[in-house]
């Protein structure tokens, strides 16, 4: 996983890159922190440049949505695409998060 | 446990299996000092020939795995493929560096292992301990014939006992009032005989492996009863007959062990000379063994045909079973993923079930499963309802490792608890997730397809979470029909709700599913099959084998071109309707 996170005027984003799979579980647990800690409302995920996620990936989301939502704050998946997008549709994450397109 | 039921008299007999000279002469040798007769074999096939002659000659064999002609492994199928000899417990000798071997040794039924290069104390109690094994398992099935009791009609009761003797008697009982108690006898002794030695009188671990060494064991087990500190100290048994199941909740006096690395994985646990008790009576015997902190207090459970309720008694549904919780952490290490991947395997349908469930429904049901190099957490089931309809299930959890395989007990001691809605795959997907929702940490989760074939109907209706497509194809024609596995992971939410789907079958129709791996996993060119890939590989196979068709050769094009190691558990079944 690559990642960069950019503090935007309204949200922080969180940009992944490449992959997210069962080998970055460590690092992404420290990235929550880091987003978290800017206690906004909003965090974004932009998942554009993210060629492939596993399940292990799938929960990695999961777990940033329940830390989120335990500070009352929300999380918006953007821009996923190619298999990305068809897994988070098999799991029906639509339910779970708000996802953009755009 | 059956073998021929005498006890041999005379000095114990052990038959020593290698190929090399020097470790024949080192085991022998060892041995012959401590009072055992020897027999020795060059290599399986004649060891087979010995054993064969001479059936009830033996009381302990002791095998090295690789050897010519035939080895150690084709020697353990032929021994539990004949009744005179399936008892006679064997040791295998393997490399601590070798935990594959210690994995095919324990699904071919070997229990002791031996580490090279030998250590000679530990030789002489290994040996010690297979040999009193199987006198004290023998001396209770022998009791279990004669015995004959109104228990069957008990739906619940106390027992306490003190002495070894009084745990035998009661063990005997007990089994008897229970299905399958051939078995259930080995796994009471073990759990009644640990709940004395080693919770009310203390006697550890390494004592225990040096008093059976030195034949003291019995003697200090009696020595130590007498002792006033111990005098008042008793077990508990409570034993009650609830719906299809039977629960045997034992108690002890003492301050509890650390059950964890007992029942489960304990990674020196292969090695030693015993301690495989637990997890052994586990393997044989129940369907959950469930322990109590701080470890004094033990519940198992036995279900299934033959657990009958007598009329009148209580049927309410018991409460949600507590499979072994799954730490979220590290990866383990290879010794934890090697026992969790044998408990694992053991999960998964057998072939006798795989037969009748066949033989019922009229169906052919075949069903792979292949390990990634870290253990995926996939498992996979079947139940037929009728004589026309079958239950077929797949699930795969997030994750890999320890984790995920400990979540797979968990999931397979819910399905087997929740009762409504077995033929209502939306609903019982529902329970299912409600269940795993208050259970599962947060991040890990399974998908799983879930789905009755109903020949009579001529359909197969599921339901899905977030789970690879079922794919039917039909083998007249190539049609191929692709599912649909949408669906909130199974724990996420209390609040899934879950879609019923159907798909048409005919005669002649095969059924496909298989876990993500098989579209994900890379082959050697690099590229992955995908979801379209799959259901095209599995037309082909279908097109060219029709009916005759199993999941081996329908994943055959896969398998033969997969990376390995597998980044996944690959886990796949094929449901096939023969034309009449």
């Amino acid at each position: 996983m690559k990642y960069e996170i950019i503090d935007g005027a309204e949200m922080p984003t969180l940009v992944l890159r490449d992959q997210l799979t069962f080998s970055d579980r460590e690092q992404f647990d420290t990235v929550i922190d880091k987003l978290l800690a800017r206690k906004k409302p909003v965090t974004a995920v932009d998942l554009a440049g993210l060629d492939y996620m596993d399940s292990a990936g799938l929960g990695m989301l999961l777990t940033l949505r329940d830390r989120a939502e335990r500070q009352g704050a929300q999380v918006k998946l953007l821009r996923p695409k190619g298999e990305v997008s068809e897994l988070l549709a098999l799991a029906c994450f639509d339910s779970l998060f708000t996802i953009s397109p755009a | 446990m059956s073998g021929d039921g005498g006890e041999r008299s005379g000095a114990t007999r052990a038959l020593v299996v290698d190929d090399e000279r020097m470790n024949r002469e080192v085991i022998v040798a060892n041995l012959r000092v401590a009072g055992y007769e020897t027999v020795t074999a060059e290599d399986g096939q004649q060891a087979w020939e010995i054993l064969d002659a001479d059936p009830g000659g033996f009381d302990v064999i002791l095998l090295d795995r690789r050897m010519p002609r035939m080895d150690g492994m084709a020697l353990m199928a032929k021994l539990k493929g004949d009744d005179r000899l399936r008892d006679i417990p064997v040791i295998m000798q393997t490399a601590y560096a070798a935990p594959q071997d210690v994995i095919d040794g324990l699904e071919a039924g070997v229990y002791y292992y031996l580490a090279k290069p030998l250590d000679r104390r530990l030789l002489l109690s290994v040996v010690a301990a297979a040999v009193e094994d199987r006198l004290r398992y023998r001396r209770l099935q022998i009791d279990l014939d004669k015995r004959s009791t109104a228990l069957t009609l008990m739906t619940g009761g106390t027992f306490q006992f003190r002495t070894l003797a009084e745990a035998n008697t009661l063990t005997v009982s007990l089994a008897r009032a229970c299905p399958r108690s051939k078995f259930l006898v080995v796994g009471l002794s073990e759990i009644f005989t640990n709940a004395i030695e080693h919770g009310n009188l203390g006697i550890t671990f390494q004592e225990k492996t040096e008093l059976i060494a030195a034949n003291r064991w019995m003697q200090e087990i009696e020595n130590r009863l007498d002792l006033p500190e111990n005098r008042a100290k008793t077990v508990t048994v409570r034993f009650e007959r609830i719906g299809d199941e039977v629960r045997f909740t034992v108690k002890d006096d003492g301050q509890g062990f650390d059950w964890q690395s007992y029942g489960d994985i304990d990674p020196t646990r292969a090695f030693s000379a015993h301690g495989r008790g637990i997890a052994m009576a586990k393997r044989l015997c129940f369907d959950a063994v469930e322990y109590r902190d701080p470890g004094n207090e033990v519940l198992c459970v036995v279900r299934g045909e033959g657990v009958q309720t007598p009329p009148g008694a209580a049927t309410e549904a018991p409460g949600e079973p507590a499979a072994p919780a799954a730490p979220p952490g590290p990866v383990a290490d290879p010794d934890d993923l090697r026992l969790a991947r044998v408990m694992q395997s053991e999960l998964l349908p057998r072939e006798e079930q795989i037969a009748r469930a066949n033989q019922m429904t009229g169906l052919t049901i075949s069903g792979f499963h292949e390990f990634s190099s870290d253990l995926g957490g996939d498992l996979w089931g079947i139940e037929p309802l009728d004589d026309h309809r079958l239950v077929v299930w797949l699930a795969d959890f997030s994750g890999h490792g320890v984790t995920a395989a400990l979540n797979t007990f968990r999931l397979h001691a819910l399905i087997s608890n929740i009762d409504a809605g077995r033929d209502q795959p939306a609903d019982f997907l529902a329970e299912l997730n409600r269940r795993l929702a208050g259970a599962l940490p947060v991040g890990q989760y399974a998908t799983m397809l879930y789905g009755v074939i109903d020949r009579n109907e001529g359909v197969f209706t599921y339901a899905a979470a977030a789970a690879p497509p079922p794919v039917v194809i039909e083998s007249k024609t190539g049609n191929a029909h692709v599912g649909d596995g949408s669906g909130l992971p199974l724990g996420v939410t209390k609040l899934g709700v879950y879609r019923e789907r159907k798909l048409a079958l005919v005669p002649g129709a095969v059924l496909f599913m298989a876990s993500d791996a098989l579209a994900e996993n890379p082959r050697e060119n690099g590229a992955n099959l995908g979801a379209v890939g799959v259901a095209e590989m599995v037309r082909c196979g279908v097109l060219a084998r029709g009916t005759e068709a199993d999941v081996q050769s329908l994943l055959a094009p896969f398998l033969a071109s997969a990376k390995r190691p597998l980044r996944d558990d690959l886990t796949a079944v094929c449901c096939v309707w023969p034309v009449p």
